[in-house]
């Protein structure tokens, strides 16, 4: 009864995950297989390109260098959060996301401001002497990484609060007494302990950032172009829509490959993470 | 109990999918598809008055060219009464069926209109506004006036120039212009005319998607010349005052804004007397002196100054470059995937 009770209350979620989740997904993907031209043509004329390999070349760079940023940044916050008083520890959290809280497409905005040539950063530099014209710092990979930094730590800290917040203080204790300097604690205690919680961001952040559209397509430009970009041109504009569900696929055979080396890495480092 | 328990709990879980379903559309709506530029004076203008004389709701759809057509074409022609797109782009979508023949009876105020906006292709919709495609630049930061095509690859332009991408209306021409600098036929000899494209790469910032992305980059100091069309040219000189059009030797180049009827429109009746109110001498008129439309009813009378940033009579019309949509859709996609890799790599 109990198990009968189960499914049915599960049954709408199955179904509403299977219908628009599993079921599109499966679709895009079998539509790459029915090529005329072969079965893995699409596929490879994609890799056959010089441009699309540098397109997801790209992106898994600027993801990964997202990932490796938003991870110290975040596990720094983080831990500084986890050992404040509660009150303290309310107050910095409300700071740490209140970027959430406005949407990524304003988040965006905010760097074509402070990146402009006639932005807040060029004309602070001008007015302290520090260079002469303004620097082009907008349309390039590092306006587009420093964007997805900004819009990705805040969910990191969130993961990572929780897990850091569960590592008793008497480990850390035991290893001060023990005469463990903070930093030896922090590297041989804390950060084997939060490994799960590590991954788990990464995780969060790497796919989000891969996948991101709105920031590269701000920030970047035509020139930066992205997987997430390309597959909208594809789509939307050369109207070809086997080749933006090649795109599509490869986006997520990258992910899973690339969460699946993680998790390899999280065990290693933490047997007892998953 | 446990097994009423259990049905309640499924009954709620099973309306709460159900009441996440999308709601019914409303009836006695009329579906505009256009790019949402200049809306607020297009409400006015247009959308109020229609309303009252057609007794219905006007609802749109907004987003670029290609966003709008893509959209019309994953439908199949269902959803929107009457689309507003670039005579590229509505090329485009007669080559994918998505439209219906115009009923000319329906439309009287054409006979009123140029003879080049009445059919520019074929049975299909008319052309509601005449524009140019042409350079705009800064005169503040640009010191040597622009005054032909081949300035755009001028060396002291370096880092100073957005061109509008190639999936744009005005994109494939950036293509034609490198084409006739190269002395090539751009889809005869596409490798000559992209290497000279590709001259131009020290010169872009960034290519452009929609007219308000150029305006924007011009405000905001990233750019100081682009290639543009001149409906753009009254909100980017209210953002920049010094920004000019570039008087052009070789002539700038004509597009038509056409209006068609998709397949799947719903109210092809409402579609006609639409078409037939924004070719109305009156509303012309009104959408020129409000810096919204060029005009292409010939009873539309302007002042030099109202004339001034249009496309209008018959000296400057004749003066335009015309641009053969069917070979520059044919060899768009391999024009996309050239552009790609010199812009992208």
């Amino acid at each position: 009864m109990k198990r009968l009770a189960g499914w049915m209350l599960s049954s709408p979620a199955t179904l509403a995950v299977s219908l628009f989740l599993i079921i599109p997904v499966a679709a895009t993907i079998s539509a790459t297989f029915t090529s005329p031209e072969g079965i893995f043509a699409p596929y490879n004329e994609f890799f056959s390109s010089g441009f699309q390999r540098a397109v997801l070349w790209r992106t898994f760079e600027v993801a990964a260098i997202t990932t490796v940023i938003s991870l110290v940044f975040g596990l720094l916050t983080a831990y500084v959060v986890s050992r404040c008083s509660p009150w303290m520890k309310s107050i910095l959290i409300i700071l740490a996301v209140f970027p959430l809280l406005t949407g990524v497409v304003v988040r965006s905005f905010a760097w074509l401001i402070i990146l402009g040539r006639n932005g807040i950063l060029n004309n602070s530099l001008e007015w302290l002497g520090v260079i002469e014209r303004p620097m082009a710092l907008l349309y390039t990979q590092t306006s587009v990484v420093v964007a997805m930094v900004y819009i990705f730590v805040p969910l990191m800290v969130l993961v990572l609060v929780g897990v850091l917040e569960n590592i008793p203080d008497d480990l850390i204790d035991a290893a001060s007494s023990l005469g463990a300097s903070p930093t030896k604690t922090f590297i041989q205690i804390v950060l084997p302990l939060a490994v799960p919680g590590l991954i788990v961001g990464a995780v969060l952040v790497f796919t989000a950032s891969f996948t991101s559209y709105a920031t590269p397509h701000l920030l970047g430009g035509t020139r930066q172009m992205m997987m997430g970009t390309f597959l909208h041109q594809r789509a939307m504009v050369s109207f070809d829509w086997v080749s933006a569900s090649t795109v599509a696929a490869i986006m997520v055979v990258v992910i899973v490959a690339t969460v699946l080396v993680m998790t390899r890495i999280a065990r290693r480092l933490n047997p007892m993470a998953s | 109990m446990n097994k009423r328990l259990s049905l309640r709990l499924a009954t709620v879980s099973a309306a709460a999918m159900l009441a996440a379903s999308p709601a019914m559309a409303q009836s006695g709506t009329f579906t505009v598809s256009w790019w949402g530029f200049n809306g607020d004076a297009l409400q006015e203008i247009i959308i109020d008055p229609f309303q009252e004389m057609c007794d219905c709701e006007v609802i749109f759809e907004t987003g670029n060219n290609s966003d709008r057509l893509s959209r019309l074409q994953l439908r199949g022609g269902d959803g929107v009464d009457v689309i507003y797109l670039t005579d590229r782009f509505s090329q485009l979508g007669i080559e994918l069926d998505l439209f219906q023949p115009i009923d000319r009876a329906l439309v009287p105020n054409i006979e009123q209109i140029y003879d080049l906006a009445q059919a520019p292709q074929g049975e299909f919709g008319p052309a509601y506004s005449i524009g140019r495609v042409g350079i705009v630049y800064n005169t503040e930061e640009v010191a040597e006036p622009i005054t032909s095509w081949g300035d755009l690859w001028r060396e002291d332009l370096a880092s100073q120039i957005s061109l509008p991408g190639i999936t744009t209306t005005a994109g494939p021409m950036v293509v034609l212009q490198a084409a006739e600098r190269a002395g090539v036929d751009a889809y005869a000899d596409p490798d000559a005319a992209f290497a000279e494209v590709s001259g131009l790469v020290p010169n872009i910032v960034t290519n452009y998607n929609t007219g308000s992305e150029m305006i924007n980059l011009f405000s905001t100091g990233e750019i100081t010349v682009s290639m543009a069309q001149d409906f753009a040219l009254g909100r980017l000189q209210a953002a920049v005052p010094s920004v000019v059009w570039a008087e052009l030797d070789d002539g700038a180049i004509a597009t038509l804004n056409t209006i068609n009827i998709p397949t799947g429109s719903e109210n092809v009746e409402l579609a006609h007397m639409f078409l037939n109110f924004v070719l109305s001498v009156e509303i012309q008129q009104e959408l020129a002196e409000r810096g919204v439309d060029a005009p292409v009813n010939s009873g539309v009378s302007l002042t030099e100054e109202q004339a001034a940033p249009w496309t209008y009579g018959d000296e400057m019309i004749a003066g335009l470059q015309r641009v053969d949509y069917v070979p520059m859709n044919a060899a768009l996609d391999d024009w996309i995937n050239r552009w790609n890799e010199v812009f992208g790599m």
